[in-house]
């Protein structure tokens, strides 16, 4: 058994960390590319979502590299996302790709049924100790990641070299990575505010940039397109190279302690709290992520950020629920939103194009603040 | 007290509850007229961009039931209508998600009915709902039972072969006495004998089955009068035909149960029409942008092609020329005859030998 999982932004190191703690034979797929979404939209339905076309990318691209049994999450909706693990089987079976699928749910609500999956997964030779204690390591590594990407949101619309971010960015994944204790993931998070520290002092002193003068914006949306950077055209880097705070409502180990542990663990961000602020807009839970998403536009709205953007892919069902109520908080909070659908297309220059635009717009709501209606009237909708 | 009720999505499948519930309760339910070109129009214009044409289409009927004379607008949160289904996000996502599209002058009446956690929990929402409008528990369990009786008859009326249509019109006249008066006529059984003659006359004809969501199969305007295209020319058998066991059959085979009940009923049926020797090809009717099929239809075409069954799939957007459709029916239909005719003869075009191979 070499097991491959689909990709989601960082979420490879954290499920990398649990299979090695494990000790089970596992293939992590390349990074999402544009050959990836070739596979993945040959195998998939044409009008299914877009994660779907991508993990079924990463499965054949991990069959390349020997895998033979694909891992994944599932649900029981009513967003699609959790049928995929059947979906995606029935069609690599098809394809001729003879894949064993382990969804890591607890099949028709019966908790045997995922620790049978979980003991699969695992393999015999780990006792039940060993796994519990292989899951909360990966949860605190997941943790930390999220408090390093947020770091980054923060730091990157504050200094003017941002290929030198970008090494920075690597290099903290990659410690993050190799830290197999808790010692060494601190150590990872030290080692980085130190870095960071030392840059800011050393390498640009008068050129770093005054926290107060920036734009802050939120980014809110589909889990999946928010995390994943080939899908959202690295949203959030490009923002804050255009020296934009970015903040983002959904983190992967808030939506891990949410919807795997059930609420037990928050994680980093919890996003518990939305679903309150969200009732006087949408009364009732509609899946995926679309509470998730009102509920963090109104608590960016009143905190009070310049705008929103919301990601979502074509299709995605709970986020055109939200897309379709998100005027309504843009009325009330006079808050500008902008929503951008993400498809198949890769040319990354249109969607820059419109996240300049609105960032003008933006900075020019700030200057002329009685011009404010103005912008309202032209982003969003 | 006068109610509009939107004739649109859930109104497919659900308008018999309500009519009852209402009827018991002694408030008048109108029902938005026919989908017509300015409905259809005005719905594209008001909804949100990206959701699927039911939706546009309901959004449309909201607009037109402000025009007629009624006190509010009843619209409705389906959750769940049996246990660990849900209906679409879409659906859930009503009424908010329309709300911006009518003037908030209207009065807009909602009831959530979820029936994941049972009877209870629906009743709990129900007397909620009665409060609002001044009737009290007791009325409201009277009119439950009562719209229980309704829904279970129409369902009994469909297995039995009635078409929609036919049944919905019973409901119709009893829930709206207006209409009662206009068509002249109590309750009369539009299901007679020469019906059944017709049917025998045209044995020769290909019989297929339509599968796909009910407010598509009988939006007459949506879909451009497919069925009555359909029934010149085949024998055309539903979703709605097919009884809830053979539906739960077909279902559980599945390794993973489907969450929708929609699809689920969609896909059921399907299957088992899929196996059925008597049903020569099928076509699934969906729309762009609907989440659910993009699933179940795979998983029905995927079952079509292992099966060897012709499959057609038919995509309604707002488009509204009737040409391209009708040719495409006319080629599926000839297909199927000169399937029969010449039983031998099958294209081998994309067939594997085996799922091994990459031979196709």
């Amino acid at each position: 058994m070499k097991v491959t999982f689909p990709h989601m932004g960082n979420a490879w190191i954290v499920i990398q960390t649990l299979l090695e703690c494990l000790n089970v034979d596992y293939v992590t797929p390349p990074p999402n590319s544009k050959e990836t979404l070739n596979i993945g939209t040959q195998l998939a339905p044409e009008s299914a979502c877009l994660p779907l076309k991508l993990n079924l990318g990463n499965f054949v691209q991990g069959a390349a590299l020997g895998a033979d049994t694909a891992l994944i999450t599932g649900g029981v909706g009513p967003c699609r996302f959790g049928y995929y693990g059947e979906l995606e089987k029935q069609i690599l079976q098809e394809a001729g790709y003879d894949f064993d699928v382990i969804t890591l749910e607890p099949p028709d609500g019966s908790i045997l049924g995922l620790l049978q999956r979980i003991r699969k997964l695992a393999g015999p030779k780990n006792n039940w100790r060993k796994i519990t204690q292989a899951l909360l390591f990966a949860y605190r590594k997941s943790v930390a990641l999220d408090r390093i990407e947020n770091t980054f949101h923060g730091y990157r619309p504050l200094v003017p070299d941002s290929n030198r971010v970008d090494q920075l960015y690597d290099e903290a994944r990659m410690n993050l990575l190799q830290a197999m204790s808790e010692q060494g993931i601190t150590e990872v998070l030290n080692w980085l505010s130190d870095k960071i520290q030392e840059e800011k002092v050393c390498s640009y002193g008068e050129n770093y940039r005054d926290k107060k003068n920036t734009l802050r914006v939120g980014v809110v949306g589909e889990i999946y397109t928010v995390l994943e950077p080939y899908v959202s055209m690295e949203i959030e880097k490009e923002l804050g190279n255009l020296g934009v705070l970015v903040d983002r409502s959904i983190y992967l180990s808030g939506w891990v302690g949410q919807h795997v542990f059930r609420g037990l663990a928050q994680g980093y961000k919890p996003i518990k709290p939305y679903y309150s602020l969200a009732k006087p807009y949408l009364n009732h839970f509609v899946g995926g992520h679309a509470m998730e998403t009102v509920g963090a536009a109104v608590k960016y709205a009143q905190e009070g950020y310049d705008g929103l953007v919301q990601l979502l892919p074509l299709g995605c069902m709970p986020e055109i629920v939200a897309a379709s109520i998100l005027p309504k908080v843009q009325e009330d909070y006079g808050i500008p939103i902008m929503t951008l659908t993400v498809d198949e297309h890769t040319g990354k220059a249109g969607v820059l194009t419109r996240v300049e635009a609105f960032v003008d717009l933006l900075e020019r709501s700030r200057i002329y603040k009685d011009h404010k209606e103005g912008v309202l009237e032209l982003a969003g909708r | 007290m006068r109610l509009g009720l939107p004739r649109a999505l859930t109104y497919y499948d659900y308008y018999p509850f309500w009519a009852g519930f209402f009827y018991k309760l002694g408030i008048q339910l109108h029902t938005s007229p026919q989908t017509n070109r300015t409905i259809m129009e005005d719905g594209l214009k008001k909804a949100p961009d990206e959701t699927c044409l039911p939706v546009k289409i309901l959004v449309g009927h909201l607009l037109a039931l402000q025009d007629q004379d009624v006190d509010g607008i009843f619209l409705p949160r389906l959750v769940s209508m049996e246990k660990n289904t849900y209906l679409c996000p879409k659906i859930l996502g009503l009424p908010e998600s329309v709300l911006y599209a009518i003037p908030r002058e209207v009065k807009v009446y909602t009831v959530d009915i979820n029936w994941r956690k049972g009877k209870g929990l629906v009743l709990k929402n129900l007397y909620q709902f009665g409060e609002e409008i001044q009737r009290t528990k007791r009325q409201i369990r009277e009119a439950f039972v009562e719209a229980q009786r309704w829904q279970k008859a129409y369902q009994r009326m469909r297995n039995g072969g009635w078409s929609f249509e036919e049944s919905m019109e019973c409901f119709e006249v009893l829930a709206e006495p207006v209409k009662l008066e206009k068509l002249g006529f109590i309750g009369n059984l539009p299901f007679t004998e020469d019906m059944d003659l017709q049917i025998k006359e045209k044995k020769s004809n290909p019989k297929i089955a339509l599968v796909g969501h009910s407010y598509l199969a009988y939006e007459n305007y949506a879909n451009l009068n497919l069925l009555q295209h359909l029934k010149k020319k085949a024998e055309v058998k539903v979703v709605e035909n097919v009884p809830s066991g053979f539906i739960e059959e077909k279902h559980g085979e599945l390794p993973k149960k489907m969450f929708w009940s929609h699809a689920k009923k969609i896909y059921g049926a399907g299957a088992k029409y899929v196996e059925s020797q008597e049903i020569d090809g099928l076509i699934y009717l969906s729309c762009f942008g609907c989440g659910t099929d993009s699933m179940t239809n795979d998983m029905l075409a995927r079952k079509a092609r292992e099966q060897q069954k012709p499959y057609l799939v038919l995509t309604l957007d707002e488009h509204t020329g009737e040409a391209g459709l009708i040719t495409r029916i006319e080629a599926f239909l000839d297909m199927l005859e000169r399937r029969k005719a010449h039983e031998s003869y099958i294209s081998p075009y994309g067939k594997r030998l085996d799922r091994y191979s990459n031979i196709t």
